[in-house]
């Protein structure tokens, strides 16, 4: 709070908190007043985070569903992403208030208490609406199936990309034919490339921003470049841990040389990155979301997944999924349009191209029209070479794991802890981790594993 | 207290009657105050007390945030909670916040009190200025001065020459909401210096004037002095409230923890726990651990103050 005990400002803000409620309670009465008056047969709740860009094409998406499907009325609610989202759709499922349709990050469903927070798709119903599982990459569909049934409905996956300028690089010499950036394939080869477009970068901007003081992307660039070098988290059953420090400092040693070597500065971190690149910094390391960013500031730029500098190519990769939210009778009328209009927004997910996401629908990577999305078409291959987190409870966006490792990663990345020193706190955190008990059913990941 | 009150005066001159035994007064008294404080009473206790109990038992199971399968653990969440160095360090960070804000506030507070007080021209406009950054949402005064913080685009490493990281330094991080937290709530201790820097007496300046103090003179012995109990005032309600820090810290840092956690706060811990991690009965324990300590502060300047209290007598 930050502030002395109740004043008039509080009092006030508090009275004018309880008369917007108040409205929000009406509107609501005023919506199922409408939904009654309305021709619509079938009613539909859906809870999304989509706010941004991505709510603007989701809400298109939704508007075509509801000129083609006049029988079903959807009442979509957009609430605050991250943890305030999961809390609510937790305590809904739980009180046996929740939605008929959700949407999760799909790490965050195992942790999510499949079989008593979120119910099962049926797959029968998904194929009547035309989504079946020879639809999608198998790694993305095996990760939303608990305990040989389908919990999650993958919606798309957003990746960490590689964002670069082309009239900068052009002018480093740093571009192909092609237009595109030269191929790297190694840790020198991507420092000469920094090296090289330093050269030909404007006095006052840095070479490359990558969120150095973030946990969340310094987490998620770890999880790309420890897979490229082969590490593994746990063993099979999840009893053990099999993180290999060895590799782990290699990664974070790579990181961090980016800023002693001068080609990142730390206090340029956070969106102060992308605004560099706006203003013509070679490079920043950014999530695909940014491409209706810089889409908007008409730049010439490219992006590629995060350059395969141990060899094996990687990116970090999340998935936004739908899933069906506990509901103690689900079935009917309700529960099939949920099936229904998941299944045309999965299907119709060009527009969800558009803010940068790879469609998971993998039909939709071959139209014509997606191949002519740029720089969109320059990384869907990431879809193949996905660098996920560990199917663990504690795992997925904005989870236990990232909250208590990322931070390691970030400590190495400003200088505040060696590199050797952080792979192993990283080491001993996740032990720490695998065995803790899951406060939804009180198993630790192994207890759990046979249902992972 | 030794003086005399009106009442007390007054009473040996009327006739004792049966309602006037102790007894029967406290009950005529509860019978016409007892309405007027009921309200507050069932609010108090079913937010308040209801909460509090509700916590103490949370704190012993291991509840989770659907609300069902909590099982009882007895002192476990405390126990672990002993060793939970990210608890610790939460606390560490709201602790160092307290340590700098109330010192600064308190001073700062006296200074623009004592410079709206004694200028002449344009009273208003001074008083407005120092009291409207009050009046803003937490949201609105941390969103202000992460943009003037920015290291790259912000106003204030602009004007100064700096190329301090202020909001992802770990050293400086928390600096920058303690900053953000004096411009923003200095307004409410300025008012209470105002007010009382109005009630002190005219005639003890006119004089110490007759009697040859200067200006140094007289703040040191007549307005520091009759201030004193305010100031014990504007400490004891920064303390409590700069311990419970939580909105412009999470603000500034997009809702994050700071570089490397450097303005996780306890309360953000709290939070986190219960709402991230789902850990209900754990985030109570910590929560119900910090509303001891909280509890002891306010104990430990009470008793400070009644034993000066006493002193003075």
């Amino acid at each position: 709070m930050g502030r002395p005990g109740l004043n008039r400002r509080q009092l006030i803000t508090g009275l004018g908190g309880a008369a917007v409620a108040g409205s929000f309670g009406f509107a609501a009465l005023g919506s199922g007043a409408d939904a009654l008056a309305s021709d619509a047969a079938t009613r539909v709740r859906y809870w999304n985070l989509f706010s941004g860009g991505d709510g603007y094409n989701m809400i298109a998406m939704l508007d075509a569903f509801r000129r083609e499907h006049p029988g079903t009325e959807v009442k979509d609610s957009t609430l605050q992403w991250g943890s305030p989202f999961y809390t609510k759709l937790a305590m809904a499922a739980a009180g046996n208030r929740a939605p008929d349709l959700g949407v999760m990050h799909l790490g965050r469903v195992t942790g999510f208490s499949p079989g008593r927070l979120l119910d099962p798709w049926d797959v029968g119903l998904l194929a009547k609406y035309g989504v079946r599982e020879a639809d999608f990459n198998p790694a993305l569909w095996k990760r939303a199936v608990v305990d040989g049934k389908l919990y999650a409905l993958p919606l798309d996956i957003h990746v960490q990309l590689c964002f670069y300028r082309k009239d900068v690089l052009r002018k480093a010499g740093l571009l192909g034919d092609d237009g595109r950036i030269v191929p790297v394939t190694s840790t020198e080869e991507w420092f000469d490339v920094l090296k090289e477009a330093k050269k030909a970068t404007k006095k006052g901007l840095q070479t490359i921003g990558l969120w150095a003081n973030d946990q969340n992307f310094q987490w998620w660039f770890f999880v790309a470049f420890y897979t490229q070098l082969g590490g593994t988290w746990f063993d099979a059953a999840d009893s053990d841990v099999t993180f290999d420090t060895d590799k782990a400092t290699q990664v974070l040693e790579f990181m961090r040389r980016h800023i002693t070597d001068g080609y990142s500065d730390p206090g340029f971190a956070g969106a102060a990155g992308a605004e560099q690149f706006l203003n013509g910094s070679p490079f920043c390391w950014e999530g695909n979301w940014s491409v209706p960013v810089f889409d908007g500031a008409k730049t010439e730029y490219g992006a590629t997944p995060l350059p395969p500098v141990f060899g094996k190519r990687a990116t970090h990769a999340e998935s936004h999924s739908f899933v069906l939210p506990h509901q103690s009778g689900r079935g009917g009328d309700a529960n099939e349009a949920a099936h229904e209009l998941a299944a045309y927004v999965v299907r119709h997910a060009q527009q969800w191209a558009a803010g940068g996401h790879i469609p998971a629908y993998t039909p939709t990577l071959s139209t014509a029209a997606y191949k002519k999305l740029e720089p969109q078409n320059e990384y869907v291959s990431a879809m193949d070479h996905q660098a996920t987190e560990p199917k663990v409870w504690f795992a997925g966006s904005t989870g236990i794991l990232a909250q208590r490792v990322g931070p390691i990663a970030a400590s190495s990345m400003l200088g505040s802890a060696r590199p050797e020193a952080a792979a192993r706190r990283m080491r001993s955190t996740l032990a720490e981790l695998l065995a803790m008990k899951n406060p939804m059913d009180g198993r630790t990941a192994a207890q759990a594993g046979a249902a992972a | 207290m030794t003086t005399t009150t009106p009442q007390a005066v007054l009473a040996p001159t009327r006739a004792r009657t049966a309602a006037d035994s102790p007894t029967a007064r406290r009950r005529q008294g509860f019978q016409h105050g007892g309405w007027f404080v009921a309200p507050f009473l069932v609010l108090f206790a079913l937010f308040v007390i209801w909460p509090l109990l509700r916590g103490v038992y949370l704190s012993l199971t291991d509840a989770n945030i659907s609300g069902d399968g909590a099982g009882f653990v007895g002192l476990d969440n405390y126990r672990e909670a002993l060793h939970d160095q990210l608890m610790w360090d939460a606390l560490g960070h709201s602790a160092y916040f307290t340590l700098l804000v109330v010192p600064c506030i308190t001073v700062l507070a006296l200074l623009l009190a004592l410079l709206a007080h004694h200028i002449e021209r344009g009273k208003w406009l001074w008083r407005l200025c120092f009291f409207i950054p009050f009046l803003l949402p937490s949201t609105v005064a941390g969103n202000l001065w992460q943009w003037l913080f920015n290291p790259g685009t912000g106003m204030v490493n602009y004007l100064f020459g700096l190329d301090t990281p202020w909001l992802t330094g770990t050293s400086y991080a928390m600096l920058a909401v303690v900053i953000t937290t004096l411009w923003w709530t200095v307004g409410f201790s300025f008012l209470l210096y105002l007010a009382a820097l109005q009630n002190i007496p005219a005639h003890l300046y006119e004089a110490a004037e007759l009697d040859g103090a200067n200006v140094w003179h007289r703040m040191v012995h007549i307005t520091l002095p009759m201030l004193r109990n305010i100031t014990g005032l504007v400490i004891a309600l920064q303390i409590l409230a700069s311990l419970q820090v939580f909105d412009q810290a999470v603000v500034m840092q997009d809702f994050g923890p700071g570089p490397e956690g450097s303005t996780r706060t306890f309360v953000q811990y709290t939070l986190e726990e219960g709402f991230t991690s789902y850990r209900v009965g754990y985030a109570s324990a910590i929560s119900i651990i910090f509303f001891v300590i909280i509890a002891a502060v306010a104990l430990a300047r009470m008793w400070l103050l009644r034993n000066r209290e006493e002193d003075a007598r």
